[in-house]
Protein backbone atom coordinates (compact mmCIF):
# COMPACT_ATOMS: atom_id res chain seq x y z
CA UNK A 1 0.00 0.00 0.00
CA UNK A 2 1.47 3.41 -0.93
CA UNK A 3 1.12 6.19 1.64
CA UNK A 4 0.72 9.74 0.30
CA UNK A 5 4.03 11.60 0.17
CA UNK A 6 4.06 15.34 0.77
CA UNK A 7 4.10 17.36 -2.38
CA UNK A 8 2.47 20.68 -2.96
CA UNK A 9 -0.65 19.55 -4.83
CA UNK A 10 -2.99 18.20 -2.23
CA UNK A 11 -6.76 17.96 -2.33
CA UNK A 12 -8.02 21.20 -0.70
CA UNK A 13 -9.70 19.05 1.97
CA UNK A 14 -6.35 18.21 3.52
CA UNK A 15 -5.39 20.25 6.60
CA UNK A 16 -1.96 21.33 7.82
CA UNK A 17 -0.39 19.22 10.61
CA UNK A 18 -0.16 20.77 14.10
CA UNK A 19 3.29 20.14 15.55
CA UNK A 20 3.41 22.16 18.77
CA UNK A 21 3.02 20.02 21.86
CA UNK A 22 1.50 22.82 23.92
CA UNK A 23 -1.64 22.93 21.82
CA UNK A 24 -2.40 19.28 22.65
CA UNK A 25 -1.79 19.62 26.38
CA UNK A 26 -4.50 22.21 26.97
CA UNK A 27 -7.50 20.78 28.82
CA UNK A 28 -10.83 20.80 26.98
CA UNK A 29 -12.45 23.59 28.98
CA UNK A 30 -9.82 26.20 28.18
CA UNK A 31 -10.36 26.10 24.45
CA UNK A 32 -12.36 28.85 22.76
CA UNK A 33 -15.26 28.17 20.39
CA UNK A 34 -13.11 28.38 17.26
CA UNK A 35 -10.55 26.00 18.67
CA UNK A 36 -13.25 23.48 19.52
CA UNK A 37 -14.59 23.68 15.99
CA UNK A 38 -11.07 23.31 14.65
CA UNK A 39 -10.55 20.14 16.71
CA UNK A 40 -13.79 18.66 15.47
CA UNK A 41 -12.85 19.47 11.91
CA UNK A 42 -9.49 17.78 12.38
CA UNK A 43 -11.18 14.59 13.54
CA UNK A 44 -12.99 14.30 10.22
CA UNK A 45 -10.66 15.70 7.56
CA UNK A 46 -7.44 14.10 6.31
CA UNK A 47 -4.13 15.78 7.19
CA UNK A 48 -1.10 16.49 4.97
CA UNK A 49 2.16 14.69 5.68
CA UNK A 50 4.52 16.76 7.83
CA UNK A 51 7.60 17.98 5.89
CA UNK A 52 10.97 16.77 7.20
CA UNK A 53 12.02 20.32 8.08
CA UNK A 54 9.11 20.78 10.49
CA UNK A 55 9.97 19.61 14.00
CA UNK A 56 8.35 19.88 17.42
CA UNK A 57 11.59 20.17 19.39
CA UNK A 58 12.33 23.22 21.53
CA UNK A 59 15.60 23.77 19.72
CA UNK A 60 14.13 24.18 16.25
CA UNK A 61 13.53 27.70 14.95
CA UNK A 62 11.83 28.36 11.61
CA UNK A 63 13.94 31.47 10.90
CA UNK A 64 17.17 29.61 11.56
CA UNK A 65 16.08 26.73 9.31
CA UNK A 66 15.14 29.19 6.56
CA UNK A 67 18.54 30.85 6.88
CA UNK A 68 20.34 27.48 6.76
CA UNK A 69 18.41 26.57 3.63
CA UNK A 70 19.45 29.81 2.00
CA UNK A 71 23.08 29.20 2.91
CA UNK A 72 22.96 25.66 1.54
CA UNK A 73 24.79 25.02 -1.74
CA UNK A 74 23.88 22.14 -4.07
CA UNK A 75 21.85 20.34 -1.44
CA UNK A 76 24.61 20.02 1.15
CA UNK A 77 22.38 20.51 4.18
CA UNK A 78 24.88 18.84 6.53
CA UNK A 79 27.51 21.46 5.76
CA UNK A 80 25.04 24.35 5.96
CA UNK A 81 23.73 23.19 9.33
CA UNK A 82 27.22 22.71 10.74
CA UNK A 83 28.18 26.22 9.58
CA UNK A 84 25.07 27.61 11.27
CA UNK A 85 25.82 25.86 14.56
CA UNK A 86 29.44 27.02 14.43
CA UNK A 87 28.22 30.58 13.85
CA UNK A 88 25.92 30.44 16.85
CA UNK A 89 28.71 28.97 18.97
CA UNK A 90 31.11 31.70 17.85
CA UNK A 91 28.55 34.40 18.75
CA UNK A 92 28.11 32.85 22.19
CA UNK A 93 31.86 32.70 22.75
CA UNK A 94 32.41 36.32 21.78
CA UNK A 95 29.57 37.55 23.92
CA UNK A 96 30.76 35.51 26.91
CA UNK A 97 34.23 36.96 26.50
CA UNK A 98 32.77 40.46 26.50
CA UNK A 99 30.61 39.57 29.49
CA UNK A 100 33.47 38.36 31.64
CA UNK A 101 35.65 41.33 30.79
CA UNK A 102 32.96 43.92 31.41
CA UNK A 103 32.64 45.78 34.75
CA UNK A 104 29.81 44.82 37.10
CA UNK A 105 27.28 47.51 36.14
CA UNK A 106 27.47 46.73 32.42
CA UNK A 107 27.10 42.98 32.76
CA UNK A 108 23.32 43.05 32.44
CA UNK A 109 23.30 44.98 29.18
CA UNK A 110 25.35 42.38 27.31
CA UNK A 111 23.11 39.91 25.46
CA UNK A 112 24.50 36.37 25.49
CA UNK A 113 21.74 34.36 23.82
CA UNK A 114 22.81 33.80 20.18
CA UNK A 115 19.21 33.22 19.04
CA UNK A 116 18.12 36.58 20.40
CA UNK A 117 21.10 38.23 18.68
CA UNK A 118 20.27 36.50 15.40
CA UNK A 119 16.63 37.56 15.46
CA UNK A 120 17.37 41.12 16.46
CA UNK A 121 20.11 41.46 13.83
CA UNK A 122 17.76 40.19 11.11
CA UNK A 123 15.06 42.57 12.27
CA UNK A 124 17.49 45.49 12.11
CA UNK A 125 18.52 44.51 8.58
CA UNK A 126 14.99 44.37 7.18
CA UNK A 127 14.20 47.26 4.80
CA UNK A 128 10.90 49.08 5.33
CA UNK A 129 10.08 50.19 1.81
CA UNK A 130 11.48 48.80 -1.40
CA UNK A 131 11.78 50.10 -4.94
CA UNK A 132 10.03 48.55 -7.89
CA UNK A 133 10.38 49.25 -11.62
CA UNK A 134 7.23 50.73 -13.11
CA UNK A 135 7.07 51.63 -16.81
CA UNK A 136 4.98 54.66 -17.64
CA UNK A 137 4.98 56.44 -20.97
CA UNK A 138 7.97 54.52 -22.25
CA UNK A 139 10.26 55.27 -19.31
CA UNK A 140 10.94 53.01 -16.32
CA UNK A 141 10.87 54.69 -12.93
CA UNK A 142 11.98 53.34 -9.54
CA UNK A 143 8.88 53.73 -7.42
CA UNK A 144 8.89 53.35 -3.60
CA UNK A 145 6.59 50.50 -2.69
CA UNK A 146 5.70 48.81 0.63
CA UNK A 147 7.10 45.28 0.95
CA UNK A 148 5.47 42.19 2.42
CA UNK A 149 6.91 40.53 5.53
CA UNK A 150 8.22 37.57 3.59
CA UNK A 151 9.98 39.81 1.11
CA UNK A 152 11.62 41.81 3.92
CA UNK A 153 12.88 38.69 5.65
CA UNK A 154 14.17 37.30 2.38
CA UNK A 155 16.02 40.51 1.51
CA UNK A 156 17.63 40.73 4.95
CA UNK A 157 18.87 37.13 4.78
CA UNK A 158 20.01 37.49 1.18
CA UNK A 159 22.01 40.62 1.92
CA UNK A 160 23.62 38.97 4.92
CA UNK A 161 24.68 35.89 2.97
CA UNK A 162 26.00 37.75 -0.10
CA UNK A 163 27.90 40.16 2.12
CA UNK A 164 29.57 37.30 3.97
CA UNK A 165 30.40 35.42 0.81
CA UNK A 166 31.96 38.25 -1.12
CA UNK A 167 33.54 40.79 1.20
CA UNK A 168 35.82 38.63 3.23
CA UNK A 169 39.51 37.87 3.43
CA UNK A 170 40.52 34.68 1.66
CA UNK A 171 41.46 32.87 4.86
CA UNK A 172 38.44 33.74 7.05
CA UNK A 173 35.81 31.05 7.31
CA UNK A 174 32.10 31.63 6.87
CA UNK A 175 31.01 31.16 10.51
CA UNK A 176 33.53 33.73 11.72
CA UNK A 177 32.56 36.31 9.12
CA UNK A 178 28.83 35.68 9.69
CA UNK A 179 29.35 36.07 13.42
CA UNK A 180 31.04 39.45 12.91
CA UNK A 181 28.29 40.66 10.59
CA UNK A 182 25.53 39.52 12.94
CA UNK A 183 27.09 41.30 15.90
CA UNK A 184 27.51 44.49 13.87
CA UNK A 185 23.91 44.30 12.65
CA UNK A 186 22.74 43.72 16.21
CA UNK A 187 24.30 47.08 17.11
CA UNK A 188 22.92 48.79 13.99
CA UNK A 189 26.34 49.20 12.38
CA UNK A 190 28.03 47.40 9.53
CA UNK A 191 27.73 47.17 5.74
CA UNK A 192 24.30 45.54 5.63
CA UNK A 193 22.69 48.31 7.65
CA UNK A 194 24.41 50.74 5.29
CA UNK A 195 22.86 48.96 2.33
CA UNK A 196 19.45 49.24 3.96
CA UNK A 197 20.00 52.97 4.53
CA UNK A 198 21.05 53.41 0.90
CA UNK A 199 17.80 51.77 -0.20
CA UNK A 200 15.79 54.02 2.10
CA UNK A 201 17.60 57.09 0.78
CA UNK A 202 16.82 56.14 -2.80
CA UNK A 203 13.18 55.59 -1.88
CA UNK A 204 13.12 58.99 -0.23
CA UNK A 205 14.69 60.64 -3.27
CA UNK A 206 12.08 59.03 -5.52
CA UNK A 207 9.11 59.77 -3.31
CA UNK A 208 7.61 62.00 -6.01
CA UNK A 209 6.96 58.92 -8.14
CA UNK A 210 4.96 57.23 -5.41
CA UNK A 211 1.71 58.09 -7.20
CA UNK A 212 2.62 55.78 -10.09
CA UNK A 213 1.69 52.82 -7.97
CA UNK A 214 -1.75 51.42 -8.66
CA UNK A 215 -1.96 48.98 -5.81
CA UNK B 1 -10.72 30.46 -63.22
CA UNK B 2 -8.57 33.25 -61.92
CA UNK B 3 -9.43 34.90 -58.57
CA UNK B 4 -12.82 33.22 -57.98
CA UNK B 5 -15.23 35.82 -56.71
CA UNK B 6 -17.04 34.37 -53.76
CA UNK B 7 -19.91 36.21 -52.12
CA UNK B 8 -18.98 38.14 -48.97
CA UNK B 9 -20.62 35.67 -46.55
CA UNK B 10 -18.39 32.86 -47.83
CA UNK B 11 -15.17 34.69 -46.88
CA UNK B 12 -16.65 35.65 -43.52
CA UNK B 13 -17.69 32.06 -42.87
CA UNK B 14 -14.28 30.71 -43.79
CA UNK B 15 -12.55 33.24 -41.56
CA UNK B 16 -14.57 31.89 -38.63
CA UNK B 17 -16.55 34.95 -37.76
CA UNK B 18 -19.78 33.02 -37.38
CA UNK B 19 -18.23 30.64 -34.93
CA UNK B 20 -18.22 31.93 -31.40
CA UNK B 21 -14.49 32.62 -31.24
CA UNK B 22 -14.36 35.66 -33.45
CA UNK B 23 -17.37 37.52 -32.18
CA UNK B 24 -16.38 40.89 -30.66
CA UNK B 25 -16.92 41.14 -26.89
CA UNK B 26 -20.33 42.31 -25.71
CA UNK B 27 -18.86 45.17 -23.63
CA UNK B 28 -15.77 47.32 -23.94
CA UNK B 29 -14.02 48.32 -20.71
CA UNK B 30 -15.03 51.85 -19.73
CA UNK B 31 -12.13 54.30 -19.67
CA UNK B 32 -12.20 55.35 -16.01
CA UNK B 33 -9.19 56.82 -14.18
CA UNK B 34 -7.03 54.60 -11.98
CA UNK B 35 -8.66 56.06 -8.89
CA UNK B 36 -8.25 54.65 -5.37
CA UNK B 37 -4.65 53.79 -6.18
CA UNK B 38 -1.38 54.64 -4.45
CA UNK B 39 -2.62 54.27 -0.87
CA UNK B 40 -0.65 55.21 2.25
CA UNK B 41 1.27 58.06 0.64
CA UNK B 42 0.70 60.45 3.56
CA UNK B 43 2.01 57.87 6.03
CA UNK B 44 5.00 57.26 3.81
CA UNK B 45 5.83 60.96 3.50
CA UNK B 46 5.51 61.44 7.28
CA UNK B 47 7.88 58.52 7.81
CA UNK B 48 10.35 59.89 5.28
CA UNK B 49 10.32 63.33 6.93
CA UNK B 50 11.09 61.65 10.24
CA UNK B 51 13.94 59.75 8.58
CA UNK B 52 15.42 62.90 7.16
CA UNK B 53 15.51 64.48 10.60
CA UNK B 54 16.97 61.46 12.36
CA UNK B 55 19.54 60.38 9.79
CA UNK B 56 17.59 57.29 8.69
CA UNK B 57 17.70 55.61 12.08
CA UNK B 58 14.75 53.37 12.83
CA UNK B 59 14.62 53.68 16.61
CA UNK B 60 13.46 57.32 16.91
CA UNK B 61 10.95 56.82 14.08
CA UNK B 62 9.31 53.71 15.50
CA UNK B 63 5.88 55.38 15.87
CA UNK B 64 5.72 56.57 12.23
CA UNK B 65 6.92 53.20 10.98
CA UNK B 66 4.22 51.46 12.99
CA UNK B 67 1.57 53.77 11.50
CA UNK B 68 2.87 53.07 8.00
CA UNK B 69 2.69 49.31 8.60
CA UNK B 70 -0.88 49.61 9.93
CA UNK B 71 -1.92 51.61 6.88
CA UNK B 72 -0.33 49.05 4.54
CA UNK B 73 -2.08 46.14 6.32
CA UNK B 74 -5.44 47.92 6.07
CA UNK B 75 -4.96 48.67 2.37
CA UNK B 76 -4.04 45.02 1.74
CA UNK B 77 -7.19 43.80 3.50
CA UNK B 78 -9.38 46.24 1.56
CA UNK B 79 -7.91 45.09 -1.71
CA UNK B 80 -8.61 41.50 -0.80
CA UNK B 81 -12.22 42.30 0.09
CA UNK B 82 -12.67 44.30 -3.08
CA UNK B 83 -11.61 41.47 -5.36
CA UNK B 84 -14.92 39.65 -5.14
CA UNK B 85 -17.61 39.11 -7.73
CA UNK B 86 -20.08 41.62 -6.27
CA UNK B 87 -21.23 44.94 -7.69
CA UNK B 88 -18.64 47.69 -7.88
CA UNK B 89 -19.33 51.27 -6.80
CA UNK B 90 -21.32 52.19 -9.91
CA UNK B 91 -23.69 49.24 -9.62
CA UNK B 92 -22.22 47.41 -12.63
CA UNK B 93 -19.98 44.40 -12.73
CA UNK B 94 -16.56 44.91 -14.35
CA UNK B 95 -16.82 44.43 -18.08
CA UNK B 96 -14.44 41.46 -18.28
CA UNK B 97 -16.65 39.49 -15.88
CA UNK B 98 -19.77 40.46 -17.83
CA UNK B 99 -18.12 39.27 -21.04
CA UNK B 100 -17.26 35.92 -19.48
CA UNK B 101 -20.78 35.42 -18.18
CA UNK B 102 -22.36 36.32 -21.51
CA UNK B 103 -20.06 33.89 -23.29
CA UNK B 104 -21.05 31.11 -20.96
CA UNK B 105 -24.75 31.70 -21.52
CA UNK B 106 -25.06 32.94 -25.07
CA UNK B 107 -28.23 34.25 -26.68
CA UNK B 108 -29.25 31.57 -29.16
CA UNK B 109 -31.36 33.06 -31.90
CA UNK B 110 -31.43 30.17 -34.41
CA UNK B 111 -32.93 26.84 -33.51
CA UNK B 112 -31.94 24.67 -36.41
Amino acid sequence: RIMPVRWSRYNPNYLEPEVKKESYQKPLEELTEEEREQMELKAVRPIKAAPPSLSSSVFSDPMISKFTNMMMKSGNKVLARSLMSQTLEAIKRKQLEKYHKAPENEKETIECNPYVIFHQALKNCQPIIGLSNITKGGKTYQVPVPLTDNRKRFLAMKWLITECRENKHRRTLMPEKLCQELLLAFNNEGPIIKKKHVLHKMAEANRAYAHFRWW
Amino acid sequence: MAAPAYPAWVTRWVSGQWRNKKRPPALRPPRTLGAAAATCITEMSVMMACWKQNDFNDTPCAEEIRMFYDCVAKAEKERKNQNEDTLSSKGNLPSSKVNKLLKRFPQITRYA
